[in-house]
């Protein structure tokens, strides 16, 4: 079993490197008997860097997300994030696929969950919700409760929330899956304007390889069975008409060739 | 139907209620000692009122009530809400639950008397024990109702440890639950209160059984009056507080 290891950095470097999360020969499983879901996962994060990982539906792309979380446990391997040592934050800033906010509490008071457990003051925490409320587009929306709010207002509520917390990576799990299509193109270009203006480092799971290939800098591809990583490219395609078609498609023809049922 | 006629429906329903039972109870079809007419009702609480009987009755009786109503509400919420959150703690009460749970507080009078004497404390206890058992399945069911995602969330940032992940997520969201359990213990202690004081403990109950043994029947449905106004009032009061509460809700 090997939980996260948390590694303490200056200037988020140790020696060498600048990635902020290390993964080496992960192999993950439900239960101790049943084979495993994902084996010999190597993978490391560089700082600033937007990774998505792409793969079919039930290829362990999201438990590959919740390892890394602290939310499940590898069966072997390590899984070493190097946290920063500025103080108040929180080394993983995870965004689900529902936006899963406490229904019982107003806006402000979701996004300042994750704060709660840190030695932060009161007014800090409060000034710090309303600022990555600001980050999301959501000032004025401090006040509302969760049911008054739209799918896409959710999930920049959801958003601010792992912000809040100034993270050394944001961990996004399909976190658009479920939204309408303008919706989620919205929030695409919010999230690209989010990593430039923050830097922040995101490692994104999607099945949407438009998504994929439209967000990141570095593409995963998980494939097989049991999954390992099949590809990992580097991609800077953007929206750029015919080089975003044939980044799409050639992934595309990766994952069927992976692909076993 | 709108507001304000569904209230004038119900009004008209009750006045032609009350008509009804006048009506037979002049008629002489039945005897006017087997069944009071309603309209002695006001005389019977005047007299009532006039030798201070009625307010020392509310108050005795209240009194057990409410101190019954906490002391249940408290242990039935915390023992429920333990035994939905710890598996073992769950399986080891889980019979003791079973033998205990068919006994009606009526029953535990002898021991009431035993342990409390013909008191106050009887009449609590009894309440007590009939409240908690309606906020222990309710706690029960509430909080094994919660969403795990939202449990999830709680260890994602770092809100997992049990004061946390119980005063944070596990309660609040098991609130809905747990107050439709203490609103159902509301109503039932208030007829625990009449069978409680029955045997002899100053109250509403007891009043009863005095007036019922003089053939007072009138006395007698004058304080089955008192006992649904102070539920219909208790109950309201909480709704008022209920809305307040979960105004997070849609």
């Amino acid at each position: 079993m090997a939980a996260v290891t948390l590694s303490t950095t200056t200037n988020g470097t140790t020696g060498t490197a600048t990635s902020v999360i290390d993964l080496e020969g992960v192999s993950i499983g439900y239960g101790s008997e049943a084979p495993p879901v994902l084996v010999d996962v190597n993978l490391s994060v560089e700082r600033g860097s937007f990774v998505a990982i792409v793969g079919p539906s039930g290829v362990g792309k999201s438990t590959l997300l919740r390892v890394v979380a602290g939310l499940h446990t590898a069966r072997s391997g390590g899984v070493v994030i190097h946290q920063d040592q500025r103080p108040g934050h929180r080394p993983v800033g995870l965004v689900f696929q529902d936006a899963r906010l406490l229904p019982w509490r107003r806006v402000v008071r979701n996004v300042e969950f994750g704060l709660e457990g840190l030695p932060v003051s009161r007014d800090e925490r409060r000034r710090r919700a309303e600022a990555a409320l600001k980050l999301v587009r959501l000032d004025g929306y401090a006040r509302r409760w969760p049911y008054e709010l739209s799918g896409g207002q959710r999930q920049r509520v959801g958003i601010a929330r792992a912000m809040a917390v100034d993270p050394d990576i944001l961990l996004m799990d399909e976190p658009f899956g479920a939204l309408d299509a303008i919706t989620r193109n919205n929030l695409q270009d919010e999230l690209r304007r989010i990593h430039q203006e923050t830097g922040k480092t995101i490692l994104f799971v999607t099945h949407d390889l438009e998504e994929a290939v439209h967000l990141a800098d570095r593409i995963i591809v998980l494939g097989g069975t049991p999954a390992r990583v099949v590809r990992d490219v580097r991609n800077s395609a953007g929206r750029d008409g015919s080089v975003f078609r044939s980044q799409v498609d050639q992934l595309r023809s990766e994952i069927a060739d992976n692909y076993s049922i | 139907m709108k507001t304000h006629k569904k209230i004038a429906l119900s009004a008209l329903g009750v006045v032609v209620f009350l008509l009804m039972w006048e009506a037979v109870a002049r008629s002489g079809i039945v005897p006017a000692r087997l069944l009071p007419s309603p309209s002695a009702v006001p005389a019977a609480f005047l007299t009532e009122f006039r030798s201070g009987t009625w307010q020392e009755m509310v108050l005795a009786s209240l009194s057990h009530y409410l101190v019954g109503l906490s002391l249940g509400t408290f242990l039935g919420v915390s023992f429920g809400t333990a035994a939905a959150l710890w598996i073992k703690w769950d399986a080891f009460q889980a019979w003791v639950v079973r033998m205990l749970r068919p006994i009606p507080a009526i029953a535990w009078i002898p021991f009431a008397i035993i342990w409390f004497g013909v008191s106050e404390g009887a009449a609590s206890f009894l309440i007590a024990l009939t409240v908690f058992w309606i906020n222990y399945y309710a706690s029960y069911a509430a909080v094994r109702g919660v969403d795990k995602d939202l449990i999830e969330l709680g260890y994602a940032f770092g809100q997992g440890g049990l004061i946390p992940r119980l005063f944070k997520i596990v309660l609040p969201g098991a609130l809905p639950g747990i107050l439709s359990g203490l609103r159902a213990g509301l109503g039932q202690g208030w007829m625990t209160v009449v069978a409680a004081e029955l045997f002899g403990i100053s109250g509403l109950g007891m009043r009863m059984m005095e007036a019922s043994g003089l053939l007072a029947t009138h006395i007698v449905v004058l304080y089955m009056v008192t006992i649904a106004l102070l539920y219909g009032v208790s109950d309201f009061l909480f709704m008022q507080v209920q809305t307040r509460v979960l105004s997070w809700q849609r």
